[in-house]
């Protein structure tokens, strides 16, 4: 038995190698270009935006659902923990109360999904998403509305966690727990039926997968990826307002899904890099332009919509896979 | 008292829900036809406004001329977009196409933000009539709100004129209806693929033009788009006239909950309503849905 499974075993431990020595070099180029004390906190950013990445494959592209709204669950979960940290509880406590909010939060924005299907189901999810935004301006005598909250220094056992090789070890750990959970989901029962859900959603029901469950299953596990990813980016960037968490950062983690490629969890790492580094390299870029010939703001957004465009009409499967096959000849030739 | 305030507060909900319907209606139409979710109405709305603005000021026309070429410019460029870039994403998931509208709309936006003269302040289109009130004894209605409603009730009437009576309209209908169908009637159904997003462009800059003298023209007057996607789903986003009515519902049920319900209530109203529409009627708004798959 073991022999017939090596040769697949073989080619993928290849494939691990070669992920891993390209993780490796990545790292290596960020520590010398940028100083190792950045390229930490970088990493803790990359991480961070990776768990709330997992959570969105395993909607996307384990389920096959169009979430508009991660960004708002994302904010449940920051602010969560901003207003329990604040009030004294302990860090690790308030985090796991931030993932039960995003679990809520996942599994109230996915209740339409008994009843809707497809592109009315995403439009649900964006509705949900702008209520939430609206409710977190408007609930002032809790969190101070537009004007943001400020959250203290994560606590872990003692220790502040402020330093960035602290912050960047700390949001390993929890991604490498999160890319746990997510595969054990994905390898289920469960995960089978949100591919069969993917695949075909009749098809799924009439082979008794209970679509709606595996849709709410998906919202929720998503959702708790989130909250998580929330309460770290709470942390890491001291301060929490409505407008970090609208529609910017839902499209910012469809486009990491997408970028990454959405049908294996690895691409939440790289579409995490992509979404993490390209602002930064474009405000670089930005910066050798001289003075005064045009708004910063506005070149790196036209820069980053333009590598957003280009990246989808070259990669439409994602970094992590291979090309697929297009309707365009000079798309389909092998890289 | 309070029914004059009422008929000033539904005048002036129906001018800003025709604004809503007019971005709705090309949202639609751009969907029905090339079964394209377009995120990037709201960008062209703004950038048809831009471009009158640039034409009138900074090149010195006069403004109807300069209205006409800033939707002239925005019907150009959907349809150059759709030749070059659009295109690509039919027949992918709705996923690759809410993808790519958002980093166009992103790219349409940046563009026009670093231009330091349009992102620095409001600029106001100089039309003859913003500020002017409309008398009819104690009632007193602004002039761009009534204007808004008047272009609006006359750009359905032509819509509606163009697409019963002219062939152009009538292979557009029949592309949306069924493109394979159409194809073999010899319809040229790439062709009215590009028409449909200039048709679409073209719109959402009327509907710019339209709302630049109820509010500033600036960068983030595209956010009313989002508006106009609560009020596509309640018309059934399948139906021209029908995203036209969800637009204006939207509009007078919004002014209605501003005029009635707590401070803030207001914004959230179209996105509640879009969730109780889905949920209580997900049958009736989702049949037609439901065919064309």
């Amino acid at each position: 038995m073991s022999g017939q499974a090596s040769p697949q075993h073989a080619a993928a431990v290849a494939r691990r190698l070669r992920t891993l020595s390209a993780g490796a070099l990545v790292a290596a180029v960020a520590v010398f270009v940028l100083g190792a004390d950045y390229a930490l906190s970088q990493a803790a950013f990359v991480a961070t935006y990776a768990i709330a990445g997992l959570g969105m494959i395993v909607i996307v592209g384990q389920c096959g659902q169009i979430s508009l709204g991660q960004g708002a669950l994302l904010g449940l979960g920051a602010y969560v923990e901003a207003l329990l940290v604040v009030r004294g509880v302990p860090a690790p406590l308030a985090m796991a109360v931030a993932v039960a909010a995003g679990t809520a939060g996942g599994w109230l924005a996915s209740l339409p999904a008994r009843r809707l299907g497809g592109l009315y189901f995403a439009m649900s999810t964006l509705a949900f998403a702008l209520i939430v935004e609206e409710a977190l301006v408007r609930a002032e005598a809790l969190t101070h509305g537009a004007a943001g909250l400020a959250v203290p220094t994560l606590v872990l056992a003692g220790f502040p966690v402020d330093a960035s090789w602290s912050q960047a070890l700390a949001a390993a750990l929890a991604l490498a727990l999160a890319w746990i959970a997510a595969r054990r989901c994905v390898a289920s029962r469960l995960g089978r039926s949100w591919h069969a859900v993917r695949e075909d959603e009749a098809a799924a029901a009439a082979c008794g997968v209970d679509v709606a469950r595996a849709k709410r299953a998906a919202f929720a596990f998503g959702g708790a990826l989130s909250g998580l990813a929330g309460a770290l980016y709470a942390h890491w960037i001291g301060f929490v307002s409505p407008e970090q968490f609208g529609l910017m950062l839902s499209f910012e983690l469809l486009m990491l899904a997408f970028i990454g490629g959405a049908r294996e969890l690895a691409g939440a790492l790289w579409g995490a890099l992509v979404v993490v580094a390209l602002p930064q390299a474009i405000s670089v870029l930005t910066e050798l332009l001289p003075a005064g010939t045009a708004t910063p703001a506005g070149l790196e957004s036209l820069l980053f919509g333009a590598v957003v465009v280009a990246l989808i009409l070259l990669r439409p499967g994602g970094l992590t896979a291979s090309r697929t096959r297009g309707e365009d000849p000079d798309l389909t030739d092998t890289a | 008292m309070s029914a004059l305030v009422l008929v000033q507060v539904l005048t002036s909900g129906i001018a800003v829900g025709c604004i809503y319907g007019l971005v709705a209606l090309s949202f639609v139409l751009i969907y029905k036809a090339t079964e394209t979710v377009s995120f990037m109405q709201g960008d062209l709305l703004m950038a048809g406004a831009f471009a009158a603005l640039a034409l009138n000021q900074g090149a010195g026309w006069p403004l109807p001329l300069a209205m006409a070429g800033g939707v002239t410019a925005l019907v150009l460029l959907g349809a150059a977009l759709e030749r070059t870039v659009l295109r690509r994403a039919l027949g992918q998931s709705h996923l690759t196409a809410l993808l790519l509208t958002f980093g166009l709309g992103l790219m349409l936006r940046g563009a026009i933000s670093s231009v330091p003269a349009a992102s620095h302040s409001m600029h106001r289109l100089p039309v003859g009539f913003a500020g002017e009130t409309l008398q009819i004894g104690a009632l007193v209605l602004a002039a761009e709100h009534l204007v808004v409603i008047g272009a609006t009730v006359l750009l359905g009437a032509a819509l509606t004129l163009f697409f019963r009576g002219t062939r152009a309209g009538l292979a557009l209908r029949a592309c949306s209806e069924n493109a394979a169908a159409a194809e073999l009637m010899g319809v040229s159904v790439a062709r009215m693929h590009t028409f449909a997003w200039a048709l679409g462009a073209g719109l959402a800059a009327v509907a710019g033009l339209l709302l630049a003298p109820v509010t500033f023209v600036h960068l983030n007057m595209g956010l009313i788009a989002l508006k106009a996607f609560p009020a596509a789903v309640l018309g059934g986003m399948a139906s021209l006239p029908g995203a036209l009515a969800g637009g204006v519902f939207l509009g007078v049920v919004e002014s209605l909950a501003g005029l009635m319900l707590p401070e803030g209530a207001k914004d959230v109203v179209p996105y509640v309503l879009l969730m109780a529409a889905l949920l209580v009627f997900p049958d009736g708004l989702a049949a037609g849905w439901r065919r064309r798959r």
